[in-house]
């Protein structure tokens, strides 16, 4: 779990109405729950001895619920948003009458049909017929009642031709049907479901909820949902509450509830960081959405095709093929693509993926430039594959060598020779990702080489003799003074050569110095406005953006929608340019973003019309 | 208004309790081929075994001896089986307790009752014996009603006191097979009273299976009823065990579902 989470209350959406008139149907009232977890150890005449003796009895509270007041109106269905562990289901249980609050009250009105958990009581050596009426007496029904619904159970259930087989042969899919079948059948005041709607099969779950749907819409049932399952309560609440380590954090109608969950629950960031995100969730702004520009794909592979195709629509003779599992042949492929003008798409070591070898077919490409280190780098099987899957016949050229500092001198030989470096050395370390992708769009742009030191040893006598013959007077380094001390560099100080270091405490902070010193380069009346929001877990779908970047003259926005912290630097960025920002490019798979991520980070950038 | 949902209550709580019983019942004998002609049998076995041993090494001069065995068997049978299972009752049906609003005391009740229904089909065992022995029931088994709810009461209080105790320490689970093997000694089941030295015998007294399985003895090997003095005594250690196990019960079950 994150170290820090935010339990303090939220409020920033317009406050429910005043609904005193209406009939209540639970009324928590401040209630705590404290849990003695030293206590509850002790299984033992034994233990409890021998800890009295030492005085070790002291206790140890967990408190589970801490000054919860809930007041829940008579058909309202009511959902309990909130983290694993977070007093969701203690809260139920002391509302269903299992649990005893340590303080406070809880009141009822009307009757309860707890539905926590399912299945509880059932015995698996006696037959469903017989479950059913035991269950049935558990939940409290009357024989008769049982007798006159039993039809109902069994046919809700689909269970007719098996009731006299022991439960211990049917599906847990089957078991939980009877369960649910069973505590439905009668109409309470007051129903609790929780999280039961995430068992058995799709064709289940939707019976279940048409069941629940048709008790509140006809029966006027109270509800009160737990769910993991944020759009089902969306679709089924009107209120919700939302709580945090036993913690009532928001309160009020279901939408604004599940709206904020979804961007602020369980995620970690300072207490600022999620104030400032919650301002810019709730704020009336309309977001511009035409300022999104998802490039979204299913696989690193698919982005890479994807990334080729949405730069360059015309066909190519040469591509760039780089191997996509490993970052750095991704990074020196782009690179040594962008200084040639050509495409870059990413393969696998085992096999070129559909994505990639349509891309090849749509440019007509003739000749390929594998980048890779040995053993996995084969241009003989990769022109195999690709003819077997495109009928294509292609001349691959493989760059490849043992070290990743050997295969980067191998790339930057290759484009010296043709002359086709231009801006200062980069010289990075293996698996500098995060900066690596923030640096791209100028790696791409200025055609800078990219020299890769083997990591533990000193400068060797290659990469300087590169960087000295290279003709600029630039040298960027992206790694530490740890990894790469400057009294390595200091040979090349001696001639001349000008240091530029990157080196911060996260790829975020480098990210946002990086991105200043692009821009700087770039000059005044240069200002940027197109930006590229990279998600930094998903790094792979990055490798290759640089020649992206470089044509849209983006800039590249790290980002994470799980850290506040990385949100709120992003909302700041794009506010602080409200009105000079044309687009903001989502790049990762489909689900890294959600429409709501998008939304707010567009809804920062967008100029307010007044009406 | 309040007596109706008393009522009510109570009407549930029925069903459930012979709902359990009989699932109970269902789940002893599934599978098994003679099925419940095993509550007979056992019993039967028991003596045919317990008579053969103690006839030929102790020869206690007692008339119908497997008689009197099976009569006392069966009576401590109901005893300790009732109160082990009641004990459990709670740990078994932690789930439940965990999961669903239900009166707690059901499970140690319904375990007591269980064992009743078992005791009355052991009964036929009895009869069987009697037959045998030529020993002729009289109107004293008419008494036999009252003694079963001295018992019933007994055991209940013992086993709801179990119950919540081994919640809290599991060590009571352990502790109470020992204590129920001594005990089974200390009852005169299979020899008489009268071999005990006297000093032992205001010790007996204090022991209220000692009164009840003489009690059983008298109803249906001499065919008497005990005296008025008697039935208070029994009265007496039934509903005091029964209100201790009553009050530790209702007074720890709130927080059971913080231990099962």
């Amino acid at each position: 779990m994150p170290e820090v989470v935010n339990t303090t209350p939220l409020s920033g959406f317009s406050a429910l109405p005043d609904e005193s008139g209406r009939a209540t149907a639970i009324s928590v009232e401040d209630v705590s729950m404290i849990f003695n977890m030293a206590n509850e150890q002790l299984n033992s005449l034994k233990e409890y001895a021998i800890a009295l003796a030492r005085k070790e009895l002291r206790f140890k509270e967990f408190r589970a619920l801490d000054h919860i007041t809930l007041d829940i109106k008579k058909g309202d269905v009511f959902g309990i948003l909130g983290t694993n562990g977070s007093g969701k289901s203690t809260l139920l249980k002391i509302i269903a009458g299992v649990l005893e609050p340590t303080k406070g009250s809880c009141t009822i009105h009307g009757n309860i049909a707890p539905l926590i958990e399912l299945g509880a009581g059932f015995d698996m050596e006696l037959t469903a017929r017989e479950n059913i009426f035991l269950n049935g007496a558990l939940l409290g029904y009357s024989k008769k009642f049982i007798q006159d619904n039993f039809d109902d159970i069994v046919e809700f259930a689909e269970i007719k031709p098996f009731l006299d087989m022991p439960l211990k042969n049917y599906s847990s899919g089957m078991v939980a049907r009877i369960a649910f079948a069973i505590a439905t059948v009668i109409v309470p005041d007051i129903l609790i479901v929780d999280e039961v709607l995430s068992v058995g099969d799709f064709m289940f779950q939707k019976k279940c909820e048409e069941r629940i749907q048709s008790l509140i819409k006809e029966h006027n049932v109270t509800v009160l949902i737990v769910s993991h399952n944020n759009d089902q309560i969306e679709r089924l609440c009107n209120k919700a509450v939302w709580i945090e380590k036993g913690h009532m954090r928001m309160l009020g109608s279901a939408h604004d509830v599940c709206q904020t969950y979804r961007v602020l629950g369980g995620h970690t960031g300072s207490k600022a960081a999620e104030d400032r995100v919650f301002s810019m969730l709730t704020s009336p702004v309309q977001a511009d959405e035409s300022l999104i520009k998802p490039l979204e794909a299913d696989t690193p592979y698919a982005m890479a095709a994807r990334l080729s195709s949405s730069c360059r629509e015309e066909a190519t003779d040469t591509v760039v093929v780089a191997y996509g599992e490993y970052e750095m042949d991704g990074f020196l492929g782009a690179g040594l693509a962008s200084a040639l003008d050509a495409p870059v798409l990413l393969t696998k070591t085992d096999g070129i993926p559909d994505a990639t070898s349509q891309e090849i077919k749509r440019l007509k490409a003739k000749r390929i430039i594998l980048v890779g280190k040995t053993p996995y780098c084969d241009s003989a099987a990769f022109a195999a594959a690709l003819e077997a899957a495109t009928e294509l016949h292609c001349e691959v050229e493989a760059l490849s060598a043992d070290t990743y500092e050997g295969l980067s001198l191998a790339v930057f030989d290759y484009g010296a020779q043709r002359g086709l470096w231009h801006g200062p050395v980069v010289l990075t370390h293996i698996g500098c990702m995060g900066d690596m992708i923030s640096l791209s769009p100028h790696i791409s742009e200025q055609r800078c080489p990219l020299l890769i030191k083997s990591p533990g040893k000193p400068l060797s006598n290659a990469i300087a003799e590169r960087i000295l013959a290279h003709n600029n007077d630039t040298v960027l380094v992206l790694d530490s003074e740890e990894g790469c001390p400057d009294a390595q560099l200091a040979p090349l100080r001696e001639h001349e050569k000008g240091i530029v270091r990157f080196c911060e405490d996260d790829a975020y902070q480098a990210n946002t110095v990086i991105r200043d010193w692009i821009e700087q380069q770039r000059g005044e009346g240069h200002r940027v406005r197109s930006f590229i929001a990279a998600p930094s877990w998903q790094p792979a779908y990055s490798y290759t953006i640089g020649p992206y970047a470089a044509k849209t003259g983006s800039l590249v926005v790290l980002d994470d929608p799980q850290d506040l912290d990385c949100v709120a630097r992003a909302i700041d960025l794009f506010e602080s340019r409200r009105g000079e920002i044309d687009q903001i490019v989502f790049v990762g798979s489909r689900t890294q973003f959600s429409p709501l991520d998008k939304t707010m980070l567009a809804k920062a950038a967008t100029v307010e019309t007044q009406a | 208004m309040s007596h109706a949902i008393n009522k009510a209550t109570l009407k549930r709580n029925w069903f459930t309790i012979s709902s359990l019983v009989s699932k109970d019942f269902k789940l002893k004998y599934r599978r098994s081929a003679l099925g419940v002609v095993w509550s007979v049998l056992n019993p039967l076995l028991m003596m045919i075994v317990l008579s053969a041993v103690f006839s030929t090494f102790f020869r206690f001069d007692i008339p119908n001896y497997p008689l009197y065995i099976i009569l006392g068997n069966t009576l401590f049978a109901l005893m300790s089986e009732s109160t082990t299972g009641a004990m459990w009752s709670i740990l078994d049906s932690s789930s439940l307790i965990k999961k669903v609003r239900i009166e707690k005391l059901i499970f140690p009740i319904e375990k007591v009752l269980f064992q009743l229904v078992n005791f009355c089909i052991s009964l036929i065992a009895v009869a069987i014996v009697m037959v045998y022995f030529q020993v002729a029931p009289s109107l004293s088994l008419l008494m036999l009603p009252v003694l079963l709810l001295f018992v019933v009461l007994f055991s209940a209080g013992l086993g709801m006191a179990l119950s919540a105790l081994a919640v809290f320490f599991r060590d009571v689970c352990h502790l109470w097979s020992v204590v129920i093997t001594a005990w089974t000694y200390a009852t005169p089941l299979f020899y008489p009273v009268v071999v005990l030295p006297d000093w032992m015998m205001p010790i007996m007294e204090l022991n209220p299976m000692y009164h009840y399985v003489s009690y059983f003895r008298q109803l249906l090997l001499d065919g008497t009823v005990p005296g008025l003095q008697e039935n208070l005594l029994c009265l007496g250690m039934a509903v005091v065990t029964f209100a201790i196990g009553l009050l530790i019960f209702k007074k720890s079950e709130k927080k059971f579902i913080l231990y099962v």
